[in-house]
């Protein structure tokens, strides 16, 4: 007997004691044509039937039932410790370590580093990721770690704000991706002081053999370029397997490929989530002046030295450095 | 405490469709346009080795359905029914994906053709809502084994190839039909 029986205990023992053991003792014929009937119908066989709803032609579909168990113990826990764990581990890092400081103080001279259309789509999928995230974990760890906290009312609505929302910011957050994907490409490709970059880990460690340290870094860093090429990557893991759960009409996916979706939707969450902790970590608090960036699309020029020294060196030699008026 | 169980047996089972119809009739309150909670398929129709299946929610011991919903809608009875709450309900599709038997449908609402609220087979059993209200009438159909009767299908099934029940009342009546019919030694599994 495979996995599945045991898994679904009686309810297939009835329904297949029912095939099995009804071919009677009649003739070595019947009874081959029984056997065959028997796994026929375990394979996925599809006859005819009256019925119009989906999927109804088939009276049993299998697959791997330790899907449903990866799922609840796995990508579950997975996602809050993606979110709640990554937030106390930074939180301990920043006491430990603290933030890295200008060493010159702000110039006060901005220069010009994102167009108000990039600060635009930053935006548009940044936001829509962040709530994502949220209504997503509702959905994926909800019944498991929120749950239990709630009346049967509050969690009905909380769970059903959650699918309602995360629907409909799908489609901006896609948008927002693609943009950012496709325009912004040609500045994140690997370079090889990229490498001396990730050894001394950009410089941000401020004790033992780290501290210090200023690795090169073009207009974007080698930790900006793997956040880059990661969100590319689980974007479009996640966009793809989104849109077979979201219209199920318009692509018509097979049940196993929808769990399939559901599987890959979730893993890609986990890498997305951890990763934009950081990477709003990095922004806000770890790196002073990094924030202004994606609010008016100018950075400090001593921002600019610090951390993105080539690339400064390069607007200032081809002459396209501009200043904030 | 009785666990309750359908017992399809395909000897006996001649496509007549009684089942699905004695399902629509007695739960129609429930029921949108294109929902059928129980259907048969038929395999190899017209061939050799034809045999027809009357399948619906066979409200499984380990559910599938109960393990993947978000939303944590479903559960069991003292009977061992699977139920759900529509209530809770938030029409992800994902019960149906689990669900070896194709038993949760949606009716169609929204725009883009989104589901609605999961409806499946709840063995005549109603649902969440007080016993026999108008609300469990319009969400979940009839309510027979609170009127200590069995499921409507199984009771007019012409032939008695659906059986419902109490799982060894049934399995004992099944093993006698199998002695009956002569499979001394043609028994499987
Ligand atoms: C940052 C981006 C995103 C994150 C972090 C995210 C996260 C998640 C998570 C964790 C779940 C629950 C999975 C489970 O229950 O196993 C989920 C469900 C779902 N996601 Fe996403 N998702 C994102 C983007 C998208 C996109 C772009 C789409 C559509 C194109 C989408 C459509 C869905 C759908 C349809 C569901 C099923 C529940 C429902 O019907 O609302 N998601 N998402
Ligand atoms: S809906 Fe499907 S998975 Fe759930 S109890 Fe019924 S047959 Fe089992
Ligand atoms: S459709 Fe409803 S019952 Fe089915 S898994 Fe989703 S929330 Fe649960």
């Amino acid at each position: 007997m495979n996995k599945l029986f045991k898994h679904l205990g009686v309810a297939f023992a009835l329904l297949f004691s029912a095939v099995c053991f009804a071919n009677g003792g009649e003739q070595a014929v019947a009874q081959a044509s029984d056997a065959q009937m028997w796994a026929q119908l375990k394979d996925g066989a599809v006859g005819y039937t009256a019925s119009k709803s989906e999927f109804h032609g088939q009276a049993i579909n299998t697959y791997d039932l330790r899907v449903l168990d990866l799922r609840a113990d796995w990508l579950a826990p997975a996602l809050m410790a993606a979110l709640f764990g990554m937030i106390a581990i930074f939180i301990v890092f920043i006491k430990i370590n603290g933030i890295s400081k200008l060493h010159h103080g702000f110039s006060g001279k901005m220069v010009y580093r994102w167009s108000k259309a990039d600060v635009a789509i930053h935006w548009l999928g940044a936001i829509p990721c962040l709530l994502l995230i949220l209504t997503g974990l509702v959905l994926l760890a909800g019944r498991f770690f929120i749950q239990p906290y709630l009346g049967e009312g509050v969690w009905a609505g909380l769970v059903n704000g959650a699918k309602q929302v995360h629907d409909v910011l799908a489609i901006p957050f896609m948008i927002g991706w693609l943009l950012m994907t496709v325009l912004w490409a040609k500045n994140q490709m690997p370079k090889m002081y990229d490498i001396k970059w990730f050894m001394v880990v950009g410089g941000y460690i401020n004790f033992g053999p780290f501290k210090g340290k200023h690795p090169d870094a073009g207009f974007a860093n080698a930790g900006e370029k793997l956040w880059f090429w990661a969100f590319a990557i689980f974007g479009l893991v996640i966009s793809v397997s989104g849109m077979l759960l979201l219209f199920p009409n318009l692509f018509e996916p097979s049940r196993n490929l929808s769990l399939l979706a559901l599987i890959l939707h979730g893993v890609s969450a986990i890498i997305i989530c951890a990763f934009s902790i950081v990477h709003i970590f990095m922004a806000t608090a770890m790196s002073e002046g990094g924030m202004e960036c994606m609010v008016s699309g100018y950075c400090d020029e001593n921002w600019a030295t610090q951390h993105h020294n080539l690339w400064f060196d390069e607007i200032k030699a081809n002459g396209t450095l501009k200043y904030k008026e | 405490m009785a666990t309750l169980k359908f017992l399809c047996d395909t000897k006996r089972c001649i496509e007549c469709n009684g089942c699905v119809t004695a399902c629509k009739n007695e739960n129609a309150s429930a029921l949108e346009w294109g929902i059928n909670r129980r259907r048969v398929v038929t395999i190899n129709d017209g061939k050799q080795g034809e045999a027809s299946i009357s399948v619906a929610c066979m409200h499984c011991d380990d559910a599938p359905c109960m393990a993947v919903c978000p939303a944590n809608c479903f559960y069991k009875t003292e009977d061992g029914l699977v139920l759900h709450n529509k209530d809770t309900c938030i029409g992800c599709g994902y019960c149906l994906y689990a669900c070896p038997f194709g038993a949760p449908q949606f009716p169609k609402s929204g725009a883009f053709g989104a589901r609605g609220k999961m409806d499946k087979c709840t063995f005549c059993a109603g649902g969440p809502e007080e016993n026999h209200s108008e609300a469990e009438m319009k969400k979940y159909g009839s309510n027979r084994i609170a009127e200590g009767k069995l499921p409507m299908c199984a009771e007019l099934c012409a032939t008695k190839s659906l059986l419902a029940g109490d799982a060894d009342v049934v399995s004992a009546i099944f093993r006698e039909r199998v002695a009956y019919r002569g499979a001394k030694n043609a028994a499987w599994g």
